[in-house]
């Protein structure tokens, strides 16, 4: 009987051996919290981020952990900032209304 | 850890047999348990192919971890010495690795 050349004959199966790897974070829920075209409140939480993927416009603040943030309240707006970056602002609802 | 064990009779090795796991390395990359099977897997081939010997062979229809390898006890002249010289250049190959890396493989050799 002829035997198939398998390298691994003399190897535990596959799942058979112990893996180093098999750990991962939990997910940090990044991301928008607050969409364009909605109202907030001050201090109300914009964006999750790490970094400044989107950078603090008009009336947002930027925390320790890059979380943006509204400095008042008003409506929530997400603009281009420059030729390739984003900022997100909140424009108090009487401006809102002027603009 | 591979056993691997030859049995010799009156100037001819009858059998041999392998058994266990290496264990050098994840799967896919355990060099000893490549080297053991493919001098084991060519040689009970070889045996069969070149040699045309019918050898018993039993290797729990290769699941792996298990080969053992009996020759018939009578064999015309010609034909005997081609298993031999296949089972000599095994056991010589197998003592080598089992030299060299003797964490992973112990070897034996048995008069029956």
């Amino acid at each position: 009987m002829l035997m198939n050349m398998n390298l691994q004959f003399f190897s535990h199966h596959k799942g058979g051996g112990s893996t180093a790897n098999g750990r991962d974070s939990a997910g940090r829920r990044l991301g928008t919290k607050a969409a364009d075209g909605s109202t907030v409140t001050t201090g109300s939480i914009l964006y999750r981020q790490r970094g400044t993927h989107i950078y603090p416009g008009l009336n947002v603040g930027r925390g320790g952990d890059d979380t943006l943030f509204a400095k008042a309240a008003g409506v929530v707006k997400f603009e281009r900032l420059g030729r390739d970056k984003r900022q997100v602002s909140v424009y108090p609802v009487a401006e809102e209304a002027a603009k | 850890m591979i056993h691997a064990t030859i049995h010799y009779g009156a100037k001819r090795i009858n059998s041999f047999q392998i058994t266990g796991h290496a264990d050098s390395g994840e799967y896919g990359q355990d060099i000893v348990c490549a080297a053991v099977s493919v001098l084991a897997i060519t040689t009970v081939n070889g045996l069969q192919r070149v040699a045309k010997i019918p050898v018993s062979v039993d290797n729990r229809d290769q699941a792996g971890g298990f080969l053992e390898v009996h020759l018939p006890p009578k064999l015309e002249a010609s034909t005997e010495l081609k298993g031999q010289t296949l089972l000599q250049s095994f056991a010589d190959g197998l003592r080598d690795v089992a030299t060299n890396y003797a964490d992973f493989v112990e070897f034996a050799e048995i008069k029956d």
